[in-house]
């Protein structure tokens, strides 16, 4: 139930708000999008497995956005930040995968 | 290799582990559930998956305004252009009737008159009627084969298949030459930029309708036999670029918008 009101809050919050997102802050919402899926995936698998706790899940999701968005914004200040987010991508693109086929297995023990 | 292989063995949080392994430590206390601390966590994703999709059609909407405007500035442009160039036509021919006016006042005017309505037919400040071919080239059907990538294309009609065209035709002893309504001077080229067909640095739209007048009996055949005709036989053969050419009795050919006069002046005159 309070999973659901979570993401209820969350959906009707973000589109309430409707805040214009600085130009300069652009770059970073693909980051934090692929970061925040790595971390739900990851959640999802750890509640398949019995092992999910939200304490874990919260703290790996803030941390995942924020350094994410940090080595991109270190990147972009030494001039390679393009090739920073293609390497944040793939390294969540390669978790989110292996999760994605472990929660697979799980549901569907294929 | 092994940050990679890491990456692959251990895709999961190795903090759900230790949780985990915490819990089964201190024995009981199942923290699998819900909390207030789970809600503020999805609330936080659920607000970042909103925020960048509401971002992502924000942003493609100011793509297609700046697009549509542009779109609709370069029409503008277009119309004002075929505005002014209406403009000039009218006054140019304003012109002529006064020239010819004050010319047919004296007899050695009269024939001034012929010479330069002569003049004026060869070097394309006047337009001219009469007999002559039309020659229609088009792009290949769709269906033509063309290349992925679009960088060479050969199912389309270019500019060097007009240039052989019209050089075929003055070959052919055409007297005046049109391209789509583009009178073809001395001081016309026909060229192309970005895959567009500019005559008279007017961008063309396929088909291209090519008016030659001149001599209705000699002009079709020694043009389908010569360069010209050659050439179009050739392209049509191997990009399945269509291509027709009839002979009219009555045919059209309009002066060529604003020729200026140059020639040099000697140093120190002006």
């Amino acid at each position: 139930m309070i999973p659901a009101i979570g993401l209820l809050l969350g959906i009707l919050a973000g589109l309430l708000i409707d805040v214009e997102i600085p130009l300069s802050l652009q770059p970073y919402l693909p980051i934090a999008v692929v970061a925040a899926l790595d971390a739900v995936f990851g959640g999802l698998r750890a509640l398949l497995d019995g092992i999910f706790d939200d304490k874990v899940f919260v703290v790996s999701f803030v941390a995942n956005v924020l350094i994410a968005a940090f080595i991109v914004f270190l990147g972009d200040q030494l001039g390679v930040g393009a090739q920073l987010s293609t390497a944040v991508i793939v390294v969540l693109g390669i978790r989110l995968f292996t999760n994605v086929a472990a929660i697979r297995r799980h549901i569907f023990n294929a | 290799m092994s940050l990679l292989n890491d990456l692959f063995d251990r895709p999961l949080d190795e903090g759900y582990a230790l949780a985990a392994a915490r819990r089964e430590r201190s024995g009981g206390d199942d923290r699998t559930g819900s909390s207030w601390l789970l809600l503020i966590g999805l609330l936080g994703v659920a607000l970042v998956f909103t925020v960048a999709a509401t971002q992502a059609r924000r942003t493609a909407g100011v793509l297609s305004a700046e697009r549509e405007s542009l779109m609709s500035r370069i029409t503008e442009r277009d119309a004002r252009t075929e505005e002014l160039e209406s403009q000039i036509a009218a006054m140019q021919d304003e012109l002529s009737a006064i020239e010819s006016a004050q010319l047919a006042r004296t007899a050695e005017g009269a024939t001034l008159q012929e010479e330069l309505e002569d003049m004026q037919a060869a070097a394309g400040a006047g337009a001219v009627a009469g007999p002559g071919i039309v020659v229609t080239v088009e792009d290949a059907p769709s269906e033509a084969p063309t290349t992925e990538d679009g960088a060479v294309d050969y199912g389309r009609v270019l500019d060097v298949d007009l240039q052989r065209v019209v050089n075929g035709l003055w070959a052919a002893g055409a007297e005046a030459v049109a391209v789509n309504g583009q009178r073809v001077t001395g001081l016309t080229a026909i060229r192309s930029a970005n895959d567009v067909v500019l005559v008279n640095y007017r961008p063309l739209r396929p088909p291209y309708e090519v008016v030659a007048l001149g001599d209705p009996r000699t002009l079709p055949s020694r043009f389908v036999d010569g360069p010209g005709g050659t050439w179009l036989q050739a392209i049509s053969g191997a990009h399945d670029i269509r291509f027709d050419i009839r002979s009219e009795e009555e045919l059209t050919v309009p002066a060529s918008g604003g020729s200026t006069l140059r020639h040099a002046v000697p140093e120190g005159s002006s």
